[in-house]
């Protein structure tokens, strides 16, 4: 019997059959992709295989020979706690170190000195280990990179640094094994391609654990009240609180920040008995509070967490008896992963209550039930040809050792995102780095790579290098100020943006406390405690996420078969469908419902196709676009998961619109092209790339004045490279993203096909209707404009908004 | 264009962001910052350089228009510290026949000497007629103050949900802020009080935001 078998069995557990599995395949020098749901042991399966390599060594392993990448910082911490139980008990000389963000300076020369067995890190953290000149000699003895959470990270650019990391390492140390843990996901085989490469010496272990996840959702009493949009779901206050506190724990998942913190006050303020036992977990709060929060739960201290996706992954907390979701939570993986967060214990079934925010969202509940019986789990789509990425990585390299562009070459081609790289772009991108673009010009200054006489590129100077290592990273945070009590202690980090349009003497909540801004200075927002009792609730910028093609298909037969059944929600949205008859009709699956009615804000086109927030923002941009066309006009635009709203100031007629067949899918990508500039969806997308790719510098730390003549926005990079570069790679880059990841450019061509078959049916309502009222209530807003902005001035459409008298 | 009166005398705003004072056959341009995208390749971030350019050829649109005596810049003439765009812009002052003078901003860390070498009057701030020049705003003198500094602009907002942000003249009772006469500078979105006179910049036309008068 091996050792960490007998280590299991005077722990008095039997090992699961994954874990038997692990051991074996690791044991014969095998790659691996390891799918097991959170909380399952899975960290054991992996680390008993490494664990019990070393301890057939007779000599004491030097130098890192494991290396283990998580998403998280805090999953990091659990990691490094877990092994380092299993391996101190079984090979006591043995230390597992951790090196993220959070790792101080000296620790990390310590680590340096002395290096450990294992080293648990992140993606981020990884790069800045590459960007040391003796990289490739502290990583002469490793023998395997774990990497955990591998679905996360796929679908998002740290999944591509990733890709990089792996695909350099590998070719220092050429037997270099690599394995994968991953939540089931819809794309198991690409996700495995893409991570251990084209070796052929690899296997797949699933773990078959299935756990009974019972879903229940929570009504209000009376329908009539329910809001038809209302992004907070509030109004089902009572209904929280009695599970709350019937249940020893509980867990809320929020999908914002900014509703984290609402719930967070408003249950406090319903029953304030709960105080000290009630906290609050996201990403802004201060790394001491979040670990906090995540040891009291662990040690069932805390009665109710309000959270969001920060606790979706890892970090076993076993005693959480509820999960509640607010609103819709987009995707069955995500609702499963979620709901996994209750009755942890294995075999335990999972209870997750969901809790909509409008009357939509409950034809949602129906669809996810659905989905989680069928157990139809999304695909992640991985990035391709990230410059951006790979720019910062080059850069990476040549702040430390340099790098030969010929032998790093095939090694990024060897990636799965930069596969189609050709030497046309890579020259390119060299050019960028070394010219500052294609054509070296007299009197050009440009300076960030040099080659050297042994045909390596290297930082052109100190500056240089030092401003790429104080941003490295791929996670862009915008510009994030710290807040601090004036007394000292940190709470958290906020946007800029929205601390800018508060006063000395405002008050805001953050972190479930009401705070009074004093002063802002040196990137940090001083604040002290106060009790007023209107707080203004931050809100952070951050993408809004859209329903999986999955969960579209699931609402729509959701909506068209399950409509006449007795379940409880579509009982209690009777009085909705009925208010929806009176004005327009419930859609029938063959036809497409384009609403039209006239409110004081304009005149309002409402379109249903029910195939998600992505798809729809494209489709929205496309139609505006295509209506412009035909005569000059303004419009503004919202979506969600639904369908989406044109609102312009003048009525497009309703027989131009049909007459001319707009949903053709002729010149369909071509159209879509131009509407995304026109647009300008990827503007967005390019904030991102701005900063990772190094053009925006986020300033020193603490020195906010020296760095100030180099601080530009990423939005006027933007507009400079529309207007004079528009074939730089990066520039290109936001549109193709928005193509890709924006709108899902794969599945809107099929879109495209279904919608033709379609009966168009125009309803002319007198007032908004149910089914509108969650798409006119939206803020957040595109625009397209066909009108010049001297007509649009002169015509009067605008006028000044002025500062209150 | 546009041409306002203040104290009897003709100002013509132009679509470039600059101002024409038509009595003293003067140019008053504001916040130019040149070099400043040589200064951000200089430091290993590639700015498109043809957005350096775009100095040179605006004044090639405006020195013809008018006869030109004087030339005002009312400070951040240079973003930042000596680089090559300054032979070019000597190349360019050589050339020309009128006068200049730079009232200094905060970004004018190049030494006043080398622009007089170059035959400019440097000053910190300007009283002439009924007016002041000078880089920041300042509400305090009794004279009408022309000034730069902010890059202003204001959000326009309309039925249909519409917005759009511009560049803008924007003149208060007793004060003119000019819009950033170089590329690549960025806005500075302010809010107008009802006494305020806002001239914005379409890129094509000058057009004063008036009332709606439902």
């Amino acid at each position: 019997m091996t050792t960490v078998r007998q280590w299991f069995k005077t722990k008095g557990w039997t090992p699961q059959a994954f874990q038997k599995e692990c051991w074996k395949a690791y044991g014969e020098g095998k790659n691996g992709m390891l799918h097991a749901p959170t909380g399952s042991g899975k960290t054991f399966a992996l680390w008993g295989g490494i664990l019990q390599e070393a301890l057939k060594t007779k000599k004491n392993p030097v130098g890192i020979q494991a290396l283990w990448i998580t998403p998280l910082r805090a999953l990091a911490v659990e990691i490094q706690q877990a092994t380092q139980r299993m391996t101190s008990e079984l090979h006591p000389d043995l230390n597992i170190v951790l090196r993220t963000g959070d790792t101080s300076q000296s620790e990390r020369a310590k680590q340096k000195r002395k290096p450990s067995f294992g080293l648990v890190t992140t993606p981020e953290s990884l790069h800045v280990l590459l960007s040391a000149k003796d990289h490739s000699k502290s990583f002469q003895h490793l023998k395997v990179i774990v990497v955990d959470e591998w679905h996360e990270l796929l679908g998002s650019k740290r999944g591509v640094q990733v890709e990089l990391a792996l695909a350099y390492l590998r070719t220092i140390i050429p037997d270099l094994k690599v394995w994968g843990i991953s939540a089931t996901l819809g794309n198991k085989e690409l996700a495995r391609e893409i991570l251990l490469g084209p070796t052929a010496n690899y296997t797949v272990i699933e773990a078959k654990i299935q756990k009974k996840i019972k879903v229940h959702s929570l009504l209000p009493k009376t329908m009539e009240r329910f809001p038809w949009r209302g992004h907070l779901g509030t109004h089902l206050l009572p209904q929280v609180l009695k599970i709350v506190q019937k249940n020893k724990s509980t867990l809320i998942f929020t999908n914002t920040r900014a509703q984290c913190e609402i719930w967070f006050h408003r249950l406090l303020e319903a029953a304030p008995e709960l105080a000290g036992s009630i906290a609050m977990h996201h990403g802004s709060i201060d790394k001491k509070i979040r670990l906090w929060v995540e040891d009291s739960l662990r040690n069932e201290s805390l009665k109710v967490v309000v959270c969001t996706s920060s606790l979706d992954l890892g970090v076993d907390f076993s005693p959480v008896e509820n999960c509640i979701q607010i609103g819709s939570p987009k995707g069955v993986g995500r609702f499963i992963q979620r709901a996994g967060r209750s009755g942890h214990q294995p075999k335990a079934g999972s209870t997750i209550y969901f809790l909509p925010t409008h009357a939509m969202e409950l034809i949602e509940s129906v669809a996810l039930q659905n989905g989680i019986k069928t157990q139809q789990i999304e695909d992640r789509i991985p990035y391709l040809n990230c410059y951006d990425v790979l720019i910062q990585f080059l850069m990476t390299l040549a702040v430390g050792s340099g790098f030969d562009p010929k032998k790093i070459f095939p090694i990024v081609k060897a990636t799965f995102c930069f596969q189609t790289l050709d030497q046309e772009r890579w020259q390119w991108i060299l050019n960028f780095l070394i010219r500052g673009s294609q054509s070296l010009q007299h009197y050009d200054e440009y300076k960030k790579l040099i080659p050297t006489e042994h045909g390596l590129f290297k930082v052109a100077n100190k500056g240089i290098a030092l401003r790429h290592r104080l941003s490295m990273g791929t996670i862009v945070s915008g510009n994030d100020l710290k807040i601090r009590y004036r007394k000292g202690g940190y709470l958290g980090s906020i946007e800029e943006w929205f601390i800018a349009k508060l006063k000395p003497g405002d008050t805001f909540a953050f972190s479930g406390k009401t705070l009074e801004l004093i002063r802002i200075q040196k990137m940090e927002v001083i604040v002290k405690k106060s009790k007023a009792k209107q707080a203004k609730i931050p809100a952070w910028m951050g993408g809004r996420m859209s329903f999986s093609a999955h969960l579209s298909d699931l609402l729509k037969k959701a909506l068209f078969e399950d409509q006449h059944k007795t379940t409880r929600e579509f009982q209690s949205l009777l009085p909705v469908f009925e208010q929806q008859k009176k004005e327009s009709i419930v859609p029938k699956p063959d036809e497409l419902l384009i609403e039209r009615f006239e409110t004081k804000e304009g005149f309002h086109t409402v379109f249903y196709p029910f195939e998600g927030h992505a798809i729809h923002e494209a489709m929205a941009s496309l139609m505006a676009y295509r209506i412009s066309l035909l005569n000059p006009i303004s419009f503004s635009m919202s979506f969600n998961d639904y369908g989406f709203e044109l609102l312009s100031d003048q009525a497009f007629s309703p027989d131009d619109f049909l007459d001319n067949m707009l949903f053709t899918q002729d010149r369909l990508f071509e159209d879509l092209a131009k509407s995304i500039n026109i647009s300008e969806m990827a503007r967005r997308r390019f904030r991102d790339i701005a900063v990772i790719s190094g053009l925006v510098f986020q300033g020193y730390p603490n020195k906010p004045i020296k760095s100030k003549h180099l601080q530009s926005g990423s939005q006027l990079f933007f507009e400079v490279f529309k207007e004079y570069e528009p074939d730089n790679l990066l520039y290109q880059q936001a549109v193709e993203e928005t193509f890709d990841h924006g709108m899902e450019r794969g599945r809107m061509q099929l879109v495209f096909e279904e919608l033709e078959q379609k009966t168009i049916v125009w309803k002319n309502c007198s007032q908004p209707t149910p089914f509108s009222f969650p798409l006119i209530t939206d803020r957040i807003r595109s625009k397209l404009s066909s009108e010049t902005v001297e007509d649009r001035i002169k015509k009067m459409y605008l006028q000044l908004e002025k500062a209150a008298p | 264009m546009i041409t306002i009166e203040i104290h009897t005398n003709q100002f013509v705003l132009h679509p470039s962001g600059g101002i024409y004072w038509k009595e003293k056959q003067t140019w008053l341009l504001a916040d130019v910052h040149l070099g400043k995208v040589a200064h951000f390749r200089k430091n290993g971030i590639a700015v498109p350089r043809k957005a350096a350019g775009s100095f040179y050829q605006k004044m090639e649109v405006l020195l013809p228009l008018f006869p030109v005596q004087r030339i005002l810049f009312l400070g951040d003439l240079f973003h930042s510290f000596q680089n090559n765009e300054w032979y070019l812009f000597e190349a360019w002052v050589k050339q020309q026949r009128f006068k200049m003078i730079l009232i200094t901003g905060n970004h004018d860390v190049i030494p006043n000497w080398k622009f007089e070498a170059l035959g400019l009057q440097v000053e910190s701030a300007l009283e002439e007629a009924l007016f002041h020049f000078t880089h920041f705003p300042d509400q305090q003198t009794p004279k009408f103050v022309f000034c730069g500094h902010v890059h202003p602009g204001v959000t326009l907002s309309g039925v249909g949900k519409q917005r759009l942000k511009l560049p803008c003249f924007f003149q208060s009772p007793n004060q003119l802020i000019l819009p950033a006469f170089g590329a690549f500078t960025g806005l500075h979105i302010l809010k107008p009080k009802t006494e305020d006179h806002i001239y914005v910049l379409t890129g094509k036309e000058v057009l004063e935001i008036k009332e709606k008068l439902f």
